[in-house]
């Protein structure tokens, strides 16, 4: 049967899905039509990864279904979403590096002379041909006999695509598609997708880049709080209509009046001219500089993966700079080890909490006292007192007021609000006079975010600085005394208001002016 | 803490449970009865005082090359290279021991342990610092340093160190006074022993009480997160890679002065690849590792007289001896993996 033009390839109807307390998503419908590019936007958080696990066959939805070539379907997993003719292109690309590009795009469906089982002979001519012809078809140009490890990253998304389409896939989820990529590359991309399109491809795409959509797209589904909250055809909406969007209807996490007195303290942190150029697959940031004062929280707002990560790190010390120089109270710190950073008052809230912020499988107390271990009272002459140890431990955690049940248990038995609670006691003990905080709620319930919030607070009426990177941009304005946005690596504006800014700062993340 | 203990003792206990099966089946197949045999292995290895002793002094270079193997094991750094240490070690020790004059008389002991242990921390020093600075794979640096130690003491002792009085492959006896004192004549049991107590209470006592004992469980469980909170890793490397060269050295020096009293090609049977056997089977906690090199003694120490009052080939324990290794070394993988996820940059 032909399928009409006006099916619906891949859909879902009133999903819901919970892990244990958290509600992923509650309530997601959607409908890509058959030969369509559709994207799906909002921020970390919102809903998208889960419901592409459930669109793959990954997870199984508490509630609602998943809806293929017009019929609802219940799959058992991605192999049978693959039978359905539904592909995905995940961020992380599945090709071994060390095989050339053609092995990689059979490997697992080899094409044979022969069905001798074990001995069956790999027939690489036929191979080469399907490579070529798929190739041909949606107008890539890709060497097949090269090394996987040797091609650039575009060209391997091309790879993952086309062996896809070899399986038989006629609708591809991709997740990201530019998150890793070059301008230019984008471009490449995405008249490759045009392409597929015109052969009747039907493409998923999530993002969270609006220019990107509307450059692309011809439907846009807008998710947030594991809801879809707007459908639209691209050419019936705009940019900014799909910012509000996205992060309209926040829950009101009390906006207090943010304006604090003191915006005129001491500078504590000074950043000259920094700039920081990387040969891997990270944003490179040029010529940033920036102050924060005592008593002042300044937010730096940017879609992701437009430099706010590596800003932090440069000034964590965990990351190489090519030029410029970073100032802590008035001392040069750009040579400075990060141990030699913290003992000037450098507090480092991880935006990568399983990974930087803990170390999940240590201790409670190892994690809260980390950083702490060579100074008194924890170390007196090269000594590590235990009792001490414990000591400063429940003292922190009690400051904070961490909820965990022995301070032995690993730092992973304790929920992510939690776990942050205790990466903010290990890092405001001690006095700190700056705290980076990057994507501090990132994973935390509703009421974490509240104490987290609060805890920021109170250390700037306190008198420290806070620099503030988040992707959460109402968390941005209810925070922040200032919000610089930073956008492909530079930064390209400043609010001193920022309540009521939002579709001003949106803008500027988006287009990298406000225009 | 108590499933903490209970997932300790499995973790030492099934290796040895499952090694017992596997060679149980084995002496079926030859037609004997296995706990005829286990218990004579038994008989043979703690069966009375010079037994035990026998036992015991089997276990000493492990004590030695275990802990030198689980101070860089449970940082994460995967040195093999214990072996390379404790051959340079005990060269160092036995060519001082007899080269300088007997007159210095008990001085001799703080002098030789102390080359040994300076001479085994350069040779671990340099693959630390090859990884720390330019991420030269340890795994391959320390294997291939072993082949070089073998290959540099083999060359000493068949040349410039070799024995005047002897045909091949020894070095002169080292002086009396330099002999380490036998602890149940006759048995060979000697002071070693008691030293290598010692060094393993201070492993004990520097994972628990050192800040870089501290700082070397983190970046054994994640780098990332040690590199935030301010701990040098590169540092951190390379001392544990020392401390570990010391270690084994001086397990070399105790070797060389309390048991063969000169140094030969047949130096270290693999002491240091069985202590690292022993450092995993003990989950690189100091008891285990006491326990496990007592283990390894014992099937050592009866392997050598079963034959003699049995019709069982010495191959048999050996091949208890080598599913014991298989089982412990099982948790080597998983090592590795934590290390992989530690390593590795989410997003």
């Amino acid at each position: 049967m032909q399928p009409d033009a006006r099916s619906v390839a891949l859909g879902a109807v009133d999903l819901h899905k919970s892990y244990g307390s958290t509600k992923a998503n509650r309530g997601i419908s959607l409908s890509v039509m058959r030969g369509e590019i559709h994207a799906i936007v909002g921020e970390n958080g919102a809903g998208k990864s889960t419901l592409m696990r459930m669109l793959q066959g990954v997870e199984r939805p508490d509630s609602g279904h998943v809806v293929i070539a017009d019929k609802q379907v219940t799959l058992s997993g991605p192999a049978e979403a693959l039978a359905q003719s539904i592909g995905m292109v995940h961020q992380e690309f599945m090709l071994a590096p060390d095989l050339t590009l053609l092995e990689n795009l059979v490997l697992g469906e080899e094409p044979v002379t022969r069905h001798w089982g074990p001995l069956s002979r790999i027939d690489w001519a036929k191979a080469l041909r399907e490579g070529r012809e798929l190739a041909d078809s949606i107008g890539a140009q890709i060497d097949w006999h090269r090394r996987t490890s040797s091609v650039p990253v575009h060209i391997l998304q091309f790879v993952e695509i086309i062996r896809l389409l070899r399986r038989g896939c006629n609708v591809l989820i991709l997740d990201e598609p530019t998150a890793v990529l070059a301008p230019p590359q984008v471009e490449e991309l995405f008249d490759l997708l045009r392409n597929l399109r015109a052969n009747g491809t039907t493409i998923l795409f999530i993002s969270h880049k609006i220019g990107e959509v509307i450059a692309l797209a011809d439907q846009v589904t807008v998710i947030r709080q594991g809801k879809t909250v707007f459908q639209s055809a691209i050419v019936d909406t705009t940019g900014p209509e799909i910012a509000s969007h996205i992060v309209r209807d926040a829950p009101q996490v009390e906006t207090q009046p943010a304006a604090s007195p003191t915006v005129n303290g001491e500078t504590v942190l000074e950043l000259n001219g920094l700039t920081a150029r990387s040969l891997e697959k990270s944003q490179s940031l040029e010529s940033i500089s920036l102050k924060v004062r005592e008593g002042e929280i300044l937010g730096i707002a940017g879609v992701s993966g437009n430099g706010q990560g590596e800003l932090v790190e440069c000034i964590a010390g965990l990351r190489e700079i090519s030029a410029g120089s970073i100032l802590l109270q008035g001392a040069d710190i750009t040579a400075e080890t990060t141990l030699a950073r913290r003992n000037r008052g450098l507090a480092y809230v991880s935006a990568d909490r399983r990974h930087e912020g803990l170390t999940t499988a240590a201790s409670i107390e190892t994690n809260v006292v980390a950083g702490s271990h060579r100074a008194p009272p924890i170390a007196r002459s090269g000594i590590l007192s235990r009792k001490n140890l414990r000591q400063e431990a429940s003292k922190r955690l009690a400051a904070l007021k961490v909820v965990f049940g022995k301070v032995t248990d690993p730092a992973d038995s304790l929920s992510g609000g939690n776990q942050q609670k205790l990466v903010f006691a290990r890092e405001s003990a001690g006095d700190p006079k700056l705290m980076i905080a990057s994507q501090p709620t990132r994973g935390v319930d509703l009421n974490g975010i509240a104490a987290i919030h609060g805890l920021l607070r109170d250390f700037r009426d306190q008198g420290g600085a806070v620099l503030l990177a988040s992707e959460e941009l109402d968390e941005l304005l209810s925070l922040s005394d200032r919000v610089v946005v930073i956008f492909e690596g530079r930064l390209v504006g400043e609010v001193t208001s920022p309540a009521g800014a939002m579709a001003q700062i949106g803008q500027m993340m988006v287009q990298g002016d406000a225009a | 803490m108590s499933s903490n203990v209970a997932s300790r003792s499995i973790g030492i206990l099934l290796p040895l449970v499952v090694s017992l099966i596997v060679s149980g089946a084995v002496l079926l197949a030859i037609g004997k009865n296995p706990l005829d045999v286990f218990g004579l292995i038994a008989t043979e290895s703690f069966g009375n005082p010079r037994r035990i002793a026998a036992t015991l002094s089997a276990a000493t270079p492990l004590l030695f090359t275990a802990v030198a193997t689980a101070i860089c094991f449970r940082s994460g750094v995967f040195n093999v290279g214990v072996e390379g240490a404790f051959l340079v070690g005990g060269l160092a020790a036995i060519f001082l021991g007899f080269t300088l004059p007997a007159t210095w008389g008990f001085a001799l002991f703080p002098v030789c342990f102390l080359a040994a242990a300076l001479i085994g921390a350069i040779w671990l020093y340099v693959p630390g610092i090859l990884l720390a600075k330019f991420e030269v794979d340890e795994v391959v640096s320390t294997l291939m340093l072993n082949f070089i130690a073998v290959a540099i003491t083999g060359y000493l002792v068949n040349g410039p160190l070799l024995s005047p009085l002897s045909g091949n492959n020894v070095t002169p006896l080292i002086h009396e006074v330099a002999y380490l004192p036998r602890l149940m004549p006759p048995s060979t049991l000697h002071a070693g022993f008691l030293i290598g107590l010692v060094c393993v209470a201070a492993y004990g006592y520097w994972c628990r009480y050192t800040p870089a004992g501290f700082e070397g469980a983190l970046i054994g469980l994640n780098q990332r997160f040690s590199r935030a909170v301010g701990i040098s890793v590169p540092r951190t490397i390379v001392g544990v890679m020392i401390l570990s060269g010391v270690i084994a050295g001086i397990g070399g020096a105790a070797h060389g002065m309390g048991q063969m009293h000169r140094f030969s090609d047949g130096f270290s049977p693999g002491y240091g690849f069985t202590g690292m056997a022993v450092a995993l089977l003990g989950r690189n906690h100091p008891i285990g590792i006491v326990l496990g090199a007592i283990l390894f003694g014992a099937l050592a120490s009866a392997g050598t007289t079963i034959q003699l009052f049995s019709n069982i080939p010495l191959d048999l324990v050996n091949i208890i001896q080598g599913t014991v290794m298989i089982f412990a070394v099982v948790e080597l993988g998983r090592i590795s993996l934590r290390r992989k996820k530690g390593t590795a940059n989410a997003n």
